[in-house]
């Protein structure tokens, strides 16, 4: 790494390098991937690495977490998002092109796409 | 700056930079201290100088040697508080050192009579006090002495407690130690192999008889000197403890070798001689075993002012069993010096009495013939012969170091027609005389002759033994030539009666055939100033002038100034030629 | 550079599972999760009765005692289906219930950690883990937008004192040190941390180097004219060493040490001095000593390091808890930090909380905090039947908090005025089966090698007193030993030379106010209430509990254990050296010491 000349290129890297330890940290956004058996098999892992792609791509601070088999292994890949005391969504049969658009409509912006969700949890009873 | 402080309630004057235990000495209020020596940075180590001082309305317990004095400051030095822990402390210092009476004293003051614990070892004397560690790096800076380990394994002691040759011997820490913990025990072996045959220490006698009796500083081997030394002068201020003890504040280390003037009527040259350099004898193997040895150093090993206080020890601390001594070392020797050095044979018989009387060692002498001519010199050899020195009759002709240490020695024995050869402990080199180095400096200094071997010239070998060509210049001793003492006192008895006889006298006659220089024809080229064998011309205003009264009339000048402009007094080439036409006249 | 879905923190890592972080690799690497999973070596976490530890964020799952042969599991169960390894999770010891997440558990819960919030957290050998958990935005803001006066004044304001025992305030002795003349100053890092049972300077500068760093880049502004400092750390701690060596050339390299420090005319190094482990180099001028290069040991203190310290020149020592510190004041500001603590205590002390506790370990608590909410909340109080006897706190020169003053708020005035100290956070508890004299008698053992041995009392002080300890729980003690031992300790507290001989009786002096009647049991009746100290118990086998097992038998080393199968055993007194292992083996407790 180079030498950091002055204060602004202190402030810049420590901004660079906060997504590092993010998950040590909270964030409002909490992305979670159904990755049991069922869902790898049908493409969980490659929309998780788009996931996880697109979020650094838009320098997203999100959780991505894992979680087994949910039982809907028919919708497969699951993907739940929940940000901050909101309703957790579950959107199903995710695909990696899909992905984009979730993260812009409904983590960036908050706008749920009704079309793809296949379930709703109440936030407070989480 | 004087600061105003009060102990024990008297109100004292102090000076800025001094400790409350300084000042309460000062004001007569005794403080009971160990580790405390005034030449040295305090250490605050014994705890036996505590007192408590009252200070911005704190009080707290301190120790005086170490606590700077300030203005205001309340100092009590017998509060139950001080009391209490002095008498502790003591407590634990009689536990440590039950017979020290030093320790048995104070304890007793403060009433402990008797140690309340067991003492690890009764013996033990050491209180940790670290003065001899002060007085070994601050002040005498041979870095010897230091603590090692920590806790109750804490000693004092050379660096791996292991002997060190870095201790120069000075003694200072036993004189600072309170305990008298430490003591000097003279190693003859490590003093011996430390200082072969020198002086033992920097400052000395320089020998037993000297007049006046007072010791000298080797600035080689002198501390503070060498310090000076290593640092082109910048520092001097290393040791300094002869000048520290010396109640008659006699040590001045800024004394300087002085050059003095003196006009004289008369010089005797007694310049004496060189011991012959055994290097130039390499057969003997001088340098290769420090159990060889010349005559001149085992004159110093026999002495009781020597290294050994007089025994005669071989370098491995031991007396030897057998002893070589060797004559005609550097004498009688076509490949170094062909003449014979007369005292030899005399001095080597002597160490030989002297081995056989102080050792009873097996001495084997190696000579060519003996020379002991004069009174009661021929009885000596005969009793020396009594004494069971073996005589071989063969000069000494190669010495060897063996693998063990040995020294093997081989000559001929000529009365056997046989090579002889002996292994012995210590081998003696009989060195002959020689010629002082710069002999031949001298001789020029003064006029005065020198023959080849460097030894001055008398001008008669007969009739005039201790004057030289030079007037005024005599000579008395071995600078003339090998002699021995009672022939040198008599050389010197006579040249003191020449000197008297010529000062006494109140003038001087001169010959009148001396040189002169014609002004108008000497063009300065200075070519007579060198040949003078009498230094008795020198340029003055660019011309050449002769000193009458130095002049002989030798006339090396006249033949040899180019310009002929020198003439020899009564003999000018007028009178000369004069005399030649009057001889021929009657032909 | 790779976006990881979750880290994996693993600390202890030079605890007894070395392989762990390995075993942890390789699994990810044979499940292909390299990609997605971060594992992250860190310091140590603190819960040292539970380590090792695994810590899986962002889930904040907290596994505890963790094994090599667990690691498949974790992978399968957590990192890859999302489900919790129960079996690993911390157990709470009186409801047995098993608790996962880290917050949750009372050992931290009750915890403040501010100084060692990054330890555990973060990778201390990597600076870019510690700015981006906003390391060096304290100097960054002192940079930019302080005077040096301004940061003295702010530590002045937060009211922090030293951490290393004697709680001088730190602003104070920065304040001191830049007012007095020299040619230039010094500053220094106390990381000589010689206490039996403490590791709170160890854990600070393996765990979280570049905090103590930032404190002393700090501290060099707000002093002024100094262009060096030192670290002094004993060579006992390499880990210690390699990560501060690390860190300093790490920052070095980002120009956040050395000349011109973010390019402002500020510049400052720093360098590390291994220590070679004396107990006394941990006392300042020992220590300034040591660093000079001369032996270690005390020199009479009427002129201050301050005034004249490191190689003749004003000197602000701290310990590394100290400049630990800093960093957060500025970033807190004074005013907030002032707001945690007591009256005269500010901010939070670390302590290694050892002993007789559940769990042990490495705590930081807010200073007032009492010993009965560190003991039983975060220590879990005492082992199953046992009962709390004592508090040692402040290392061997510490002493003992007797267990009626529990309520007792840790500060420093508090436990000074109990007979004991802060000292640099050592904590010992201990409970009914600890000999009071037995622990005194430890400490001394432990100083009368550690003390320098310059000044007569505390070297043949401490080695007296040790003889009549030694000979009190031998059984030869008389009552009048005590009070030779009382006049011996009040002499070296009064008498000896540096703090360190000041306060080497407080064990013997603290034992001897609280439990005098355990010294007189020794005495008089020549009876060890706890049943430890050798001379004066008995091992014996009860008839009734004694099933004729054999394991006390087999393990005895002096065989001193005879009995036929299946009937009662029995202890041959002459040859039982007393050691206790027959009681550590018997599982029926038929062992009993009189």
């Amino acid at each position: 790494m180079s030498k950091l000349k002055n204060v602004g290129d202190l402030q810049a890297l420590r901004e660079k390098l906060q997504g590092q330890i993010s998950r040590r940290k909270a964030t409002n956004t909490t992305i979670t991937v159904g990755m049991g058996t069922c869902g790898i098999a049908a493409g969980a892992r490659e929309v998780m690495h788009a996931i996880l792609e697109e979020l650094q791509r838009r320098d997203i601070q999100a959780h991505v977490t894992t979680v087994g088999c949910i039982g809907m292994c028919s919708r497969e890949p699951l993907v739940d998002i929940q940000q901050g005391d909101e309703d957790r969504v579950t959107y199903g049969n995710v695909s990696p092109n899909m992905v984009p658009r979730l993260i812009e409509e409904h983590v960036v912006n908050s706008r749920v796409i009704d079309e793809w969700v296949i379930g709703r949890v109440s936030g407070q009873g989480g | 700056m004087s600061i105003t402080l009060t102990i024990d309630g008297q109100s004292v004057q102090a000076e800025e930079g001094q400790t409350v235990l300084e000042v309460a000495k000062r004001a007569g209020v005794t403080i009971p201290t160990l580790c405390y020596h005034p030449a040295l940075e305090p250490l605050g180590a014994c705890r036996l100088c505590v007192v408590e001082v009252i200070q911005r309305g704190r009080s707290q317990i301190v120790t005086s040697c170490t606590m700077p004095a300030e203005p205001g400051m309340e100092v009590r030095t017998s509060t139950p508080a001080v009391m209490e822990s002095r008498r502790t402390v003591l407590e634990l210092l009689l536990s440590r050192c039950p017979n020290v009476p030093v320790i048995q004293q104070l304890a007793a003051q403060y009433g402990v009579t008797e140690p309340p614990f067991e003492a690890d070892d009764p013996n033990e004397k050491c209180i940790l006090c670290g003065l001899c560690v002060r007085a070994c790096n601050d002040l005498v800076g041979a870095h010897v002495l230091n603590f090692s380990d920590r806790g109750i394994s804490r000693v004092i002691g050379p660096a791996f407690m292991e002997k060190t040759r870095d201790c120069i011997g000075c003694g200072a820490c036993t004189i600072v130690c309170p305990t008298g913990a430490i003591e000097i025990v003279l190693e003859k072996e490590a003093l011996y192999a430390a200082k072969p045959l020198g002086p033992a220490s920097a400052i000395y006698v320089p020998f037993l008889q000297a007049v006046p009796r007072v010791p000298v500083i080797d600035t080689d081997a002198c501390i503070r000197f060498r310090q000076q030394a290593r640092t082109n002068g910048e520092l001097a201020d290393a040791c300094g403890v002869c000048q520290l003890l010396c109640e008659a504040r006699a040590i001045d280390y800024t004394q300087q070798d002085e050059e003095l003037d003196i006009e004289v009527g008369a010089v005797v040259v007694a310049t004496g001689f060189a011991d012959f350099d055994p290097y130039l004898a390499p057969q003997y193997s001088f340098g290769k075993s420090p159990n060889i040895i010349t005559g001149i150093e085992f004159e110093r090993l026999s002495n009781s002012g020597g290294p050994t206080e007089g025994e005669i020890l071989t370098a491995e601390g031991v007396p030897p069993k057998s002893v070589a001594i060797l004559h005609c070392v550097g004498s009688r020797d076509k490949h170094t010096n062909k003449y014979c050095s007369r005292v030899c044979c005399m001095y080597a018989l002597k160490q030989a009495h002297l081995v056989r009387d102080k050792t009873g060692a097996d001495v084997f002498e190696f000579y060519m013939d003996i020379r002991a001519p004069g009174k009661s010199y021929e009885e000596f050899y005969e009793r020396v012969q009594e004494e069971g020195v073996h005589f071989i009759r063969g000069k000494g002709a190669e010495v060897t170091v063996q693998p063990d240490g040995k020294l093997l020695v081989k000559g001929e024995d000529a009365d056997l027609s046989r090579v002889v050869a002996v292994s012995v402990d210590m081998v003696i080199l009989g060195t002959g005389m020689t010629a002082q180095p710069d002999a031949a400096e001298v001789s020029h200094l003064f006029g005065i002759g020198c023959g080849n071997e460097g030894f001055f010239t008398e001008a008669h070998p007969k009739l005039r033994p201790v004057e030289t060509n030079t007037d005024g210049v005599y000579l008395a001793g071995t600078c003339q030539g090998p002699r021995d003492v009672p022939d040198t006192v008599a050389h010197a008895n006579a040249a003191a009666a020449e000197v008297l006889a010529l000062l006494t006298k109140g003038e001087v006659v001169i010959s009148p055939a001396t040189a002169e220089v014609n002004r108008d024809k000497c063009v300065g080229c200075g070519d007579c100033i060198p040949v003078c064998p009498y230094t008795a011309i020198a340029r003055v205003d660019g011309k050449a002038q002769v000193n009458a009264a130095l002049c002989k009339g030798c006339g090396t000048c006249v033949a040899t100034c180019p310009s002929g402009a020198i003439e020899a007094l009564h003999f000018t080439d007028e009178q000369i030629v004069a005399q030649i036409e009057g001889v021929l006249k009657w032909v | 550079m790779v976006e990881y879905r979750a880290d994996v923190l693993v600390g202890c890592e030079h605890g007894e599972h070395p392989d762990l972080v390995g075993a942890l690799k390789a699994e990810i690497e044979r499940r292909n999760l390299g990609a997605e999973i971060n594992v992250v070596e860190t310091g140590c976490r603190g819960f040292c009765a539970m380590g090792p530890i695994l810590l899986i964020e962002p889930e904040g799952i907290i596994y505890c005692a963790v094994k090599a042969a667990d690691i498949p599991e974790v992978v399968e169960e957590t990192l890859v289906k999302g489900r919790v390894v129960e079996r690993l999770a911390y157990q709470e010891p009186v409801t047995h219930q098993r608790i996962c997440h880290y917050e949750d558990i009372p050992f931290y819960h009750k915890q403040m950690r501010l100084v060692l919030r990054n330890c555990g957290m973060v990778d201390p050998r990597s600076i870019e883990e510690y700015i981006a958990s906003g390391g060096y935005s304290a100097l960054e803001k002192v940079l930019t937008t302080m005077t040096p006066d301004e940061v003295i004044q702010a530590i002045t304001v937060s009211g922090l004192r030293g951490r290393g025992g004697a709680g001088f305030p730190t602003g104070r002795k920065w304040s001191s040190t830049k007012h007095a003349h020299g040619e230039c100053r010094y500053i220094v890092a106390n990381g000589d941390e010689g206490d039996p049972g403490a590791f709170m300077d160890r854990s600070m500068m393996e765990g979280d180097p570049y905090a103590i760093l930032e404190g002393m880049t700090i501290g060099a502004y707000a002093i002024e004219n100094v262009r060096e400092g030192y670290i002094y750390v004993r060579d006992e701690y390499p880990l210690a060493v390699e990560n501060l060596r690390l860190a300093i050339e790490r920052a070095t390299e980002m120009g956040l040490l050395g000349d011109h420090i973010l390019g402002s005319d500020f510049s400052f190094h720093i360098k590390i001095v291994r220590g070679a482990g004396a107990f006394v180099c941990g006392e300042s001028s020992a220590l300034m000593q040591s660093l000079e290069g001369s032996v270690g040991e005390p020199r009479p203190k009427h002129v201050h390091a301050t005034e004249s310290g490191l190689w003749g020149q004003p000197t602000a020592l701290n310990n590394v808890e100290t400049w630990a510190n800093v960093p957060l004041i500025i970033n807190m500001g004074a005013g907030e930090y002032a707001k945690i603590g007591t009256t005269n205590s500010k901010g939070t002390k670390a302590f290694c909380l050892v002993g007789k506790v559940r769990h042990t370990g490495l705590i930081e608590v807010p200073m007032g905090m009492t010993l009965r909410e560190i003991v039983y909340d975060i220590g879990g109080g005492p082992q199953e039947g046992r009962e709390i006897k004592a508090i040692q706190t402040g290392g061997p020169s510490g002493g003992c908090i007797p267990s009626h003053l529990l309520d007792l708020p840790v500060d420093y005035e508090s436990l000074a005025e109990v007979g004991s100290m802060m000292g640099s956070g050592g904590m010992i508890v201990m409970d009914d089966t600890n000999c009071m004299v037995d622990v005194a008698r430890y400490f001394l053992d432990f100083l009368k090698d550690e003390s320098c041995g310059k000044c007569t009392p505390c070297r043949e002080g401490i080695k007296r007193m040790l003889d009549i300890l030694t000979k009190i729980v031998t059984g030869n003690g008389e009552m009048s030993d005590l009070d030779k031992l009382e006049r011996i300790a009040r002499t070296v507290q009064r008498a000896s030379l540096c703090a360190l001989g000041k306060t080497s009786p407080n064990p013997v002096l603290s034992t001897l106010r609280y439990y005098r009647d355990e010294y007189e049991a020794h005495i008089l009746q020549k009876r060890c209430p706890a049943g430890v100290c050798r001379d004066l118990i008995t091992y014996n086998i009860l008839e009734a509990k004694c099933t004729g097992c054999g394991r006390c038998l087999r393990n005895c080393p002096r065989k001193a254990i005879t009995g036929e199968r299946r009937k009662l055993h029995v202890i041959d007194q002459a040859l039982c050296i007393k050691c206790g292992i027959c009681k550590e083996n018997c599982v029926f407790d038929a062992i009993e010491v009189s």
